[in-house]
């Protein structure tokens, strides 16, 4: 809402600085967006919350004011006389929907003079809160609208056929509005109409063919009621927005219907403009919005806010915007042009606001309940972080939706996937859907990535949400290129699939769960020429896990007797996984065996094509005795002849 | 000879080994040392065999002190030893303690997650506990329970993006999450839900998806002056500035009443004073606790929003919103530091 201080000060002495009045706007809620100084004024925008249809109006500002702070006093103006020329328009009007319209007002301009124009304080002042001109008598329609908040309309007289009908438009009608567009109308939509035509979509734009023009003599002015409850979203349904539409859809006092009409003769009759007619008004009172009568709590209203105001103060606070307030039984009604005020809360907010929230103390709460702080995703999450973070990795925020390309086909184990959520009201096509794995969105950033800043080794990982058959929180590391930044004393070698390996392993043994529990996929990736590791791992599922399996951590003895190790090279078959090696391993239960590692794996020279050659380590010692060569030689033996059994090794010396 | 000469004349070799020691500066002068005081020729030794003078009851004793000496001085022989192999090591003489080292490993966390946690943290010691919400919601989470209803003008605020045929849409709050946890657990409720949100607009200052905190308090009296309060700590805390200047403005939310925006005070680049918004809140609307089952008359609430990402532009002084999504290694680089 724009308007100018001089214009409010036609209604309100304000007696302060205009930096001063804007801040005291701001602080009852009026937000004031912005001051720019024009000439020897100011030009000042509010930013009004859709809860105060009161204040679209200058004198809405002015009235607000007053109940700011007394100090702004109101001022009187005085009606001018004029008297009506014309006879009106005898127009049929037949309201079929009461309740949405219980007041229709109008009267009748004849012989407009083609060379009026409207008086040069309206035109300044629409060109200084940016209101374009379109012709004289709109714009005084205009400004009264801007003046006093009723947005009125005005029909080509000539044009009108017969009898004016209000009522639900028939589905599919088509609506040329004076905007030169074509809407389509629903069965929602509330139109006027004259026998033949659509003239308006009420309240909230006017159809072309019944626009006045240049060439237009006789008019008749629409000045109406619409309740807000059938004109909201209305316009946004067409992709409309007008000033009327804005202030009918937020409410507009029903007071105003005749009052404008009136401000208008007087514009029209002092400047001798044309013959103009009595007011004619169709009143339903009946179906007008009731007034709200609410009984005021006033325990109620300073436990809520947390001040100790006397109930005197509450009723000044209460009569100062507009309300009646009744002594015998403590209620209170709100005036007609305050929409928002319905239901004691209602109340309780104004005493707020115009007390002050910054008189309002700032008093801690007295917690004595006990919460359960379960902070378990969270620190999962962060001890999750915070090792990547320590190993070299960087974390990436990537918009959940995706479009169309290779990688966002898969879920996030990387299976065929094409049964997305799609956004039906995408922006673009490349934001259609919602992503069902990271990879793609990763490998993204280090493309981009290598394009601006080229780097030999790329680390990323991004913890998310995917929309897949389920909806998981997983997390997704993709690297490429080199293992670590370039360094002057190590060659780095390239990223393999085990260096994603270790990153699981690690990640289960922070949660002293084992890593074939955790759910995880890994994958070698290629896109444009560049290779790309993944590991992705399900977040959800952990946290499912943990929060199922509490295993606390406690203190095992260790044996200090000497240990005894045995090494042992071989040849396998290359397609037989460690995995099962070691469980086979496992299952001969040689109590003493203490640890398995792999110290070497070799393929390729000097062995044949399907095999591949591994070097394990097997540790002995027992908690009680020193063992003796002799007991580990046989604990070896029956390991080296179950794997021969199984899985055909061959011993390398 | 007598015990208590013996234990003078212990005292003094030990004395002076003492002395000695300190001024052993290479192997050579060590093997002196220890010649002089350990060798055959050495007091110790002339002292050891002056042992057999003694009275039968006092050798023991005097044996007992005789071998602590000895072993004192053995100690300072290798103590010495360990430090004259340290500094005299050839390669560490070459190490350049300026050289880069090895190998770095230190990634980087986002922003937005250092700022998020900031902010958790602070909220876990105000006792609020930690709840999460989903991100695909129903009409109903998102709105309606939140007095937000299909005609409502508020709804114009939000521009959501709706899922095909599913009747669902992306959050355009993390307020939905209130609604959540009322309709599961009843008063007194204490939590705050982080997470990201979603609205159809895209720009300079918008982008599709951002990220809120929400927080929500519900128990009996409740009041505006507690939400002032908890607001007042944790932006003073998050900001580490016991001075920052708060200020509470009347707004309006159709999930609370009284509704309050909240600006706090900072200088823009040329130097003036402006007040910023940085967060809405206010107290939960009777027909959002209603419609949650929760009787408005026994109990209030608080409930607030903020944006991470206005926070994390604030405290990291980083101007442009869209750099929190492009992922660039020179802006995520920038926060290395924990």
């Amino acid at each position: 809402m724009k308007f100018t201080r001089s214009w409010l000060e036609e209604y309100i002495d304000i007696s302060v600085s205009t930096d001063d009045l804007c801040h005291q706007l701001t602080m009852a809620g009026l937000e004031v967006d912005e001051i720019i100084k024009i000439d020897n004024d100011f030009l000042i925008d509010v930013d009004l919350t859709p809860n105060r249809s009161d204040c679209l109006s200058v004198y809405g500002i002015a009235r607000e004011l007053n109940s700011i702070n007394n100090n702004f006093k109101l001022k009187s103006n005085k009606n001018i006389k004029v008297i009506p020329s014309c006879q009106s328009h005898q127009l049929k009007i037949n309201i079929e929907e009461k309740n949405v319209c219980p007041i229709f007002s109008y009267m009748s301009l004849e012989n407009l003079n083609s060379s009026f124009e409207a008086p040069s304080y309206i035109t300044n002042r629409l060109n200084q809160i940016g209101i374009k001109l379109v012709h004289p008598i709109v714009d005084i329609l205009n400004y009264i609208m801007i003046d006093i908040g009723q947005p009125m309309h005005a029909y080509d007289a000539d044009i009108i056929n017969g009898s004016i009908s209000l009522g639900f438009a028939k589905k599919n009608k088509s609506f040329k509005a004076l905007d030169g567009n074509e809407y389509k109308l629903t069965s929602k939509n509330f139109i006027i109409s004259d026998s033949d035509n659509v003239l308006s979509l009420a309240g909230i734009i006017g159809s072309e063919h019944s626009a006045v023009s240049k060439k237009t003599k006789n008019i008749i002015i629409e000045s109406a009621f619409f309740n807000p409850d059938f004109i909201s979203n209305k316009a946004r349904d067409l992709k409309l927005h007008t000033e009327s539409s804005h202030r009918f859809e937020r409410g507009v006092d029903f007071e105003l219907s005749t009052k404008a009409l009136r401000k208008f003769s007087e514009i029209i009759g002092s400047n001798k403009a044309c013959n103009f007619s009595e007011i004619i008004s169709v009143n339903n009172s009946d179906y007008l919005p009731k007034k709200n009568k609410v009984q005021i709590d006033f325990k109620k209203i300073n436990e809520v806010i947390g001040i100790s105001l006397k109930n005197n103060d509450v009723i000044n606070i209460l009569k100062s915007i507009g309300c009646v307030f009744n002594k015998k039984d403590n209620t209170v009604i709100n005036p007609s042009y305050r929409f928002d005020l319905n239901i004691h809360s209602d109340y309780i907010e104004e005493v707020a606001r115009l007390y002050g929230y910054d008189n309002i103390p700032s008093n801690p709460e007295n917690i004595n309940i006990s919460l359960s702080s379960k902070y378990l995703p969270r620190n999962v999450i962060n001890h999750i972080k915070n090792f990547l973070y320590n190993s070299g990795f960087s974390e990436c925020i990537n918009y959940s939706f995706v479009g169309d390309n290779e990688f966002e086909n898969m879920n996030w184990k990387n299976e065929n996937f094409n049964n997305h959520y799609k956004i039906s009201n995408y922006m673009s096509l490349d934001q259609s859907k919602l992503r069902s794995n990271l990879t793609g969105s990763l490998i993204k950033n280090i493309e981009y990535n290598s394009n601006v800043n080229s780097e030999n080794s790329y680390r990323f990982f991004e913890v998310s949400n995917v929309y897949g058959a389920n909806i998981e929180q997983i997390l997704t590391c993709l690297v490429s290129g080199e293992r670590h930044d370039e360094s002057w004393a190590i060659k780095s070698p390239k990223f393999d699939k085990y260096d994603m390996n270790s990153i699981a392993e690690d990640i289960a043994s922070m949660f002293a769960i084992e890593k074939h529990k955790l759910n995880y996929s890994i994958k070698g990736h290629t896109f444009n020429k560049k290779k790309y590791i993944s590991l992705s791992l399900s977040i959800t599922d952990l946290i499912n896990f943990l929060d199922r399996n509490k295993n606390e951590e406690k203190f095992e003895n260790y044996s200090k007797l000497p240990n005894i190790r045995r090494d042992l090279s071989f040849l396998i078959d290359s397609n037989i996984s460690y995995d099962s090696l070691i469980k086979k391993i496992k299952e001969i239960n040689v109590h003493s065996l203490k640890k398995i590692l792999l110290f070497d794996l070799y393929v390729g020279k000097n062995i044949p094509e399907d095999k591949k050659s591994l070097g394990m380590g097997f540790i002995f010692q027992e908690k009680n005795k020193t063992l003796t060569h002799d007991e580990v030689d046989v604990f070896m033996n029956s390991i080296i002849d179950k794997l021969q059994k199984k899985f055909n090794i061959q011993l390398r010396k | 000879m007598s015990v208590d000469k013996l234990k003078k004349d212990l005292d003094k070799v030990l004395d002076e080994a003492l002395k000695l020691i300190t001024n052993v500066n290479n192997h050579t002068d060590l093997e002196n040392f220890r010649v002089q005081f350990l060798g055959k020729k050495s007091i110790l030794n002339g002292l050891m065999k002056s042992l057999s003078d003694l009275a039968p009851e006092d050798k023991a004793k005097a044996g007992k002190d005789l071998n602590l000496v000895k072993k004192k001085i053995n100690d300072f022989i290798n103590d010495k030893k360990i430090s004259l192999d340290v500094t005299t090591d050839d390669d560490l003489d070459a190490f350049d303690s300026s050289m880069p080292g090895k190998l770095s490993s230190l990634g980087s966390l986002h922003p937005i997650t250092k700022i998020m946690n900031e902010a958790i943290d602070i909220f876990q010691s105000l006792k609020f506990e930690y709840v999460d919400g989903p991100e695909v919601e129903d009409e109903f989470h998102n709105f309606t329970a939140l007095n937000i209803p299909e005609s409502h003008p508020a709804r114009a605020m939000h521009d959501t993006f709706y899922l095909e045929n599913k009747n669902l849409l992306l959050r355009t709050h993390t307020s939905s999450v209130q609604i959540r946890t009322m309709s599961k657990k009843r008063p007194p409720l204490r939590i705050i839900a982080p997470g990201k949100v979603y609205r159809k607009d895209s720009d300079i200052t918008h982008t599709p998806m951002f990220h809120q905190i929400e927080g929500l308090y519900i128990d009996e009296n409740v009041s505006f002056a507690n939400l002032k309060s908890t607001i007042n700590i944790f932006l003073k805390s998050f900001f580490e500035k016991d001075d920052l200047k708060i200020r509470f403005r009347p707004s309006y939310f159709p999930f609370t009443e009284p509704s309050a925006e909240v600006d706090i005070e900072y200088y823009d680049n040329k130097g003036n004073k402006k007040w910023l918004e940085i967060l809405g809140c206010g107290m939960v609307h009777p027909n959002v606790l209603t419609m949650a089952n929760i009787d408005c008359e026994k109990y209030s609430g608080y409930a607030f929003g903020l944006g991470v990402e206005r926070l994390a532009m604030l405290k990291l002084g980083i101007t442009d919103l869209r750099l929190f999504y492009e992922n660039d290694l020179r802006f995520l680089k920038q926060f290395q530091r924990v």
